[in-house]
């Protein structure tokens, strides 16, 4: 009996000691800190990139804007110029080309910064694939209410491909809708201004589990959706408009064909859950030798649809 | 003229040899002879000397026949000798001058059944030997039947079994005949944990690779909550690794969980257990045998990958009415057992249910497991298993078996958010349950004395479904009510089969079994829907039945399996043999037709010394297979079948090994190399719910990623065993791989099971007749996890999304520290004959080692940056009682 509180206070303390979780000191994966450079292009437009500084996981604070790099594009290994420098309506600082990108010219990216790795990639505008037509069925338009008094339209789409390549079939879509802004005068509408918003869509399951939201504009299809010959995108746009001022006017419906290099990030980036627990990321995809980041071409095709007055 | 010469000659010796034998064939010499009441065997003697050829005879043959008296003139010499040895009923080989008597050796099959004395079980694996020397022997088959081809005469006839005292048996065999061995249980230390040299230890009735596994030791062991579970048992075994903590599933030999064939009673079980897997779905209340492949197994085998854990389920006592009731810290159990007709029909009934849901609330709490996690949580389990059985005759029986279970999780938690405008309330509600339903009707028939057949009729379904709904409501200032929105979820992923299969066993010679059989599954999948929906103010509210009619119009899938086998365990010269046969199998889906022949082939040696050696080559073929998001298996996970897009996985493995038993150790080396070829993995989809829209699996065929494996090890095994004390040592070297073409950058990367280095050892001691005391000590490499050491921030000029990239350079790239862990038990067995207690005090990783589950790194909340470890099962003390009645 003298030994049974003492065993009885230990077994207590064990329990006590009892934690499923807790904060550990790990020892991540040592990487030193390289140039970050995110460079998504298109023809006719100047090359844009933005630079960063990677940070170790455990860094909190924002992240290092390098303020002199060297940054030169060149073109099937001829110097095509240095980057200018340029600052955006936020103040965030990018570099830029001054002239604007060719379809199907590889342009070379070369990042130098004193004291890190030199980072560098290549990518090139791929030629777009025709868009056959993009329609709405505008006698499948739907009115639906929504919880705060306002309105949406849904509006079906058919984006159709007119010739689906054999192989990289790389490509994303973009929606964004414009809104009309409405006076009342005299009992009738009279537009007064417009807005543009992106328009958020449904569609059918397989639809929806193989498209990835990324950090731009628009929507990744991953390659898979186009097999046994599927060359259409079938979406309902959701338009949410007040009805007492506004009327949805216009949808903009642009696609992107992709080279591989965009797909490819940017479907490692869907893949990477968040970095939840219990997920399975996969790894980065990085074509920026020496450093991290993306610089890739896309070309697009944009059609407009007008919404049809369904007051 | 050549030719002509040689014709001659031929014909020449012809007839020179056919003059000659006419001449010197004793058979038709005439002869006079008599005798007058004289014994056979003398008047043998005197014909030999009258006549001068010579005969050779065994006096023995005539020691039962009456003196004779013979009168013979001119009678053909074979005739008389018929005369004299007509009694012993003898058969004559003639020379050219002489003649051997000899008796003609009449096989008889000796047949029958080994059961326990006690209880009328049958008992798998026993071993039947024939005394002295035992160069003659079979080994039990599932239902206990075992079969032996014996010369006419008296024998000693042996059967022991693991726990069992031996019984010997005099026998007279003239004619085929039936034997039945009622083994008395006796009370030995129970087997080492580790026994995982193939069983055979006769010279006969096959090598038979794979592995029995130690049930009477299963209940000693310290295990989460003092349950015996048959999952951790295999998991000690030699070559097998689970998650953590059991979470996950088996892993055997660089295999996925989904590529074990895990049989209840014959049937396949698609979901094996409880709570995430902390608890198997087996009830060792009513388990009899369990039996582990690790990618050896026979042709009788089929549709996965890596490995068969075959288990078969006890029939009942046929004698008396038996139950018991035990009690632990997690379950409770109930089993009941008896005569429906004494000797001839019997019944088990058992049942188990958990009172889990407050250890997970307390966990949750404490480790904040669950962050979503509210005042109401719970879960549930339970298991029902029935088995009849009757027997028509001693040739003629019938089983039917019946196994459900299931598991149920609920939650509801609310959040408020509350601001100037008014009060957001989030009210969700979670429901899930899932489970198995297995049924087998098995007749079991006796050909013949040597050939034994079984038909079964089988059912398995596996289900889960869960139902979340969400009721947003905003409180306005004003106190105004309004219902923003009403949000549900239904999942459902379902697999079910009817199949129909028979089997025959075939003991020609005692050196060679035959197997043959034929099998067709329908196969039914549904492989999961996920309904959202967004209702408003105004509208009916949603109800799960509404979703559930869209669930309904969901696509079923049909599949066809059929499959034929033949196999032999062969004995073929001195102490090697060979196992080796082939199964055909074809998976029909839609429009396309699979067809995969898997060769077996094992060659072993066993020499009487305790010395063995075997090598092997096997390939398998998997038609199902079970897709999910996350890195360990879970039961929403997908069953999905191949399809002319998802082709079936292949496998092949080669292994070798030797071991030695002598004098109470056990030695064994194995080394396997294995090659998966279409291994899958399942990509989520990301934007489901950011789109609002509604999830579902008809797309699941297009987010499957195939790839390829292979793994290799070394499996060292060291046992010993005394009067009290058993132990065993098994280390595990291992080292797989996965590859897939979309992952990683086309690199190959580690499984997410991969361990270079697991280490278990057992130690078994009793410590007085009525307490033995058990330990295990595990220790493995840590799982290897992907995890991000480097971030950096995508924006694009003009992008209007900044995100945190994480730079995870190499999947699986990382490892989580070491796994280990004490568990100790105290085990008392006390009572009289018909009321016995057992009683065990134990602690489940006794030294609190805070094993990681997962590692998460949080980078991104309140400013600061922390890994955080999670643990799954800290210390757990355990206690369990059972009363035996």
């Amino acid at each position: 009996m003298k030994f049974k509180y003492p065993l009885l206070i230990v077994a207590c303390a064990l329990l006590l000691s009892i934690r499923c979780a807790r904060e550990v000191p790990i020892d991540l994966p040592e990487q030193p800190t390289r140039i970050v450079a995110i460079s998504h292009f298109t023809n006719g437009e100047p090359i844009q990139v933005e630079l960063s500084l990677s940070q170790s996981l455990l860094d909190v604070g924002d992240p290092v804007y390098p303020e002199d790099p060297d940054i030169t594009i060149s073109v099937k290994g001829t110097f095509a110029g240095r980057l200018l420098q340029m600052t955006d309506d936020g103040g965030r600082t990018y570099w830029q080309t001054r002239d604007a990108a060719v379809l199907g010219t590889e342009y070379s990216l070369t990042v130098r910064i004193g004291g890190l790795e030199t980072a560098e990639a290549a990518s090139t505008v791929p030629v777009p694939v025709a868009v056959a037509g993009v329609l709405a069925d505008t006698n499948q338009v739907r009115v639906i209410d929504l919880a705060d008094g306002k309105l949406a339209l849904r509006v079906p789409l058919r984006i159709t491909l007119a010739d689906l390549p054999v192989g990289n079939r790389f490509f994303a879509f973009g929606l964004r809708h414009e809104i009309e802004i409405f006076e009342l005068i005299n009992g009738e509408r009279v537009p007064d201004e417009y807005y543009e918003a992106d328009t958020k869509f449904l569609a059918d399951g397989r639809t929806l589990t193989l498209v990835y939201d990324t950090p731009e504009k628009v929507v990744l299809v991953n390659e898979n959706f186009w097999s046994n010959g599927q060359n259409t995108l079938t979406l309902d746009a959701i338009v949410p408009f007040d009805p007492t001022y506004e009327r949805p006017s216009r949808i903009f419906v642009e696609l992107r064909t992709l080279s591989e290099e965009f797909y490819r990030y940017h479907l490692s980036l869907a893949r990477q859950g968040n970095n939840l627990p219990l997920n399975d990321p996969d790894a980065l995809y990085n074509n920026v030798s020496g450093g991290y980041g993306n610089f890739s071409g896309y070309s697009r095709s944009t059609d407009t649809i007008a919404i049809p007055n369904v007051f | 003229m050549v030719t002509r010469i040689l014709a001659t000659l031929f014909i020449w010796n012809f007839w020179a040899t056919s003059l000659s034998l006419a001449q010197e064939s004793p058979q038709q010499r005439l002869v006079d002879f008599s005798c007058v009441a004289c014994l056979p065997a003398d008047a043998l003697v005197q014909l030999s000397r009258q006549t001068g050829i010579n005969i050779s005879f065994n006096t023995a043959f005539f020691q039962d026949c009456a003196p004779i008296s013979i009168a013979a003139r001119q009678e053909s010499f074979g005739l008389v000798l018929e005369k004299i040895a007509d009694c012993a009923q003898l058969s004559y080989k003639w020379g050219s001058n002489q003649v051997v008597l000899y008796r003609k050796i009449q096989k008889n099959t000796l047949s029958g059944y080994v059961k326990d004395a006690e209880t009328g079980e049958r008992l798998i694996g026993a071993t039947i030997r024939v005394l002295p020397g035992a160069s003659i022997g079979a080994t039990s088959n599932e239902f206990g039947f075992y079969s032996l081809s014996l010369e006419t005469g008296g024998y000693r006839i042996s059967a022991s079994y693991v726990g069992y005292r031996q019984e010997v048996r005099a026998i007279e065999l003239d004619a085929d005949r039936m034997l039945v061995f009622a083994l008395q249980p006796s009370s030995a230390l129970p087997e080492v944990v580790v026994t995982a040299l193939p069983t055979a230890e006769v010279k006969g009735g096959g090598p038979h690779s794979g592995q029995n596994l130690p049930l009477s030791t299963m209940r000693n062991l310290p295990m989460p909550g003092g349950e015996a579970d048959v999952l951790r048992l295999a998991a000690l075994q030699p070559g097998v690794q689970t998650g953590v903590d059991g979470l996950g599933g088996l892993h055997i030999r660089g295999g996925n969980a989904d590529q074990n064939l895990i049989l209840l009673d014959d049937v396949p079980v698609y979901n094996p257990s409880h709570a995430l897997g902390l608890f198997s779905v087996f009830n060792p209340a009513t388990v009899s045998n369990v039996r582990l492949w690790k990618g050896d197994f026979p042709a009788r085998y089929s549709g996965r990958a890596s490995s068969v854990l075959d288990i078969r389920t006890r029939d009942g006592n046929l004698r008396e009415y038996h139950g018991e009731v035990s009690a632990g810290l997690f379950a409770a159990s109930v089993t009941l057992e008896g005569p429906l007709k004494r000797d001839t029909s019997s019944f088990l009934f058992s049942s188990r249910t958990t009172y889990f849901g407050p250890w997970i609330q307390f966990f949750s709490k404490r480790g904040n497991l669950l962050t979503f996690s509210g005042d109401d949580i719970a879960y549930r389990f339970f298991d029902a298993n029935l088995k009849l059985s009757h027997a028509f005759s001693n040739k003629n029986r019938l089983y039917f078996s019946y196994y459900q279970g299931g598991d149920a999780f609920q939650n509801q938690f609310v959040q408020r958010f509350d601001n100037e405008e008014g009060i957001l309330t989030d009210q969700y509600t979670l429901s899930s349950e899932w489970g198995n339903a297995i049924a087998a009707l098995r007749w079991n028939y006796l050909l013949r004395s040597n050939l034994f057949t079984n038909t079964t009729l089988r059912f398995s379904r596996f289900f889960y479904q869960s139902r979340l709904t969400l009721l947003s409501n905003f409180l306005t200032a004003t106190g105004k009510e309004n219902l923003l929105a009403n949000y549900g979820q239904f999942y459902q992923t379902l697999i079910q089969d009817w199949s129909g299969k028979t089997d025959f066993t075939y003991y020609p010679i005692n050196r060679l079994v035959l197997r043959w059989g034929i099998s067709y599954t329908l196969h039914t999948f549904q492989p999961g829907a996920l309904s959202v929906n967004f209702l408003v103010p105004g509208q009916s509210p949603l109800t799960i039945d509404s979703l559930s009619k869209v669930l309904l119009n969901n696509e079923r899938l049909g599949a066809d399996e059929a499959e034929m086998y033949a196999e032999g365990d062969w004995r073929f010269w001195r102490n090697w043999y060979l196992e080796a046969g082939v199964n055909l199998s074809t998976f029909q889906i839609r429009n396309s037709v699979f067809r995969v022949p898997q060769p077996r082939l094992r060659l072993l040696n066993s020499s009487p010394n305790g010395f063995r050696t075997w090598v092997g080559y096997h390939r398998m073929a998997q038609y199902l297979h079970q897709i999910g998001s996350f890195n360990i298996s879970l039961p929403f996970e997908l069953w999905v079948p191949s399809t002319a897009r998802v082709q079936p996985e292949l496998a092949w493995q080669v292994s070798a090994g030797l071991g030695l038993r002598r004098s109470g150790w056990n030695i064994q080396l194995e080394g396997y190399y294995k090659r998966l070829d279409r291994v899958l993995t399942f990509l989520s989809s990301s934007t489901a719910l950011f789109a609002g829209g509604a999830e579902d699996a008809s797309g699941w065929e297009d987010r499957i990623l195939t790839g390829e494996g292979k793994a290799s090890g070394v499996e060292f095994v060291l046992e010993k065993r005394t009067r009290s004390t058993a132990a065993a040592l098994v280390y595990t070297w291992s080292n797989a791989e996965r590859y897939f073409p979309d992952l990683n950058s086309g690199r190959p990367f580690p499984f997410r099971f991969d361990r270079r280095h697991d280490l278990k050892i057992t130690v078994q001691q009793r410590l007085f007749k009525w307490l033995d005391a058990n330990m295990i000590w595990a220790y493995a490499t840590g799982n290897p996890i992907t995890l991000s050491g480097i971030k950096f921030q995508h924006h694009t000029p003009n992008g209007d999304i900044e995100r945190n990239v994480f730079v995870y350079t190499e999947v699986n790239g990382y490892r989580l520290p070491a796994y280990h862990r004490l568990d100790v038990s105290l085990n008392a067995h006390f009572g009289r004959k018909n009321i016995q207690h057992e009683l065990q005090l134990g602690v489940y990783n006794a030294y609190n080692r805070a094993n990681p589950f997962f590692l998460y790194v949080d980078g991104s909340s309140g400013g600061t940056a922390r890994a955080i470890q999670y643990t799954l099962l800290p210390l757990l003390p355990s206690l369990r009682y059972a009363l035996k009645f």
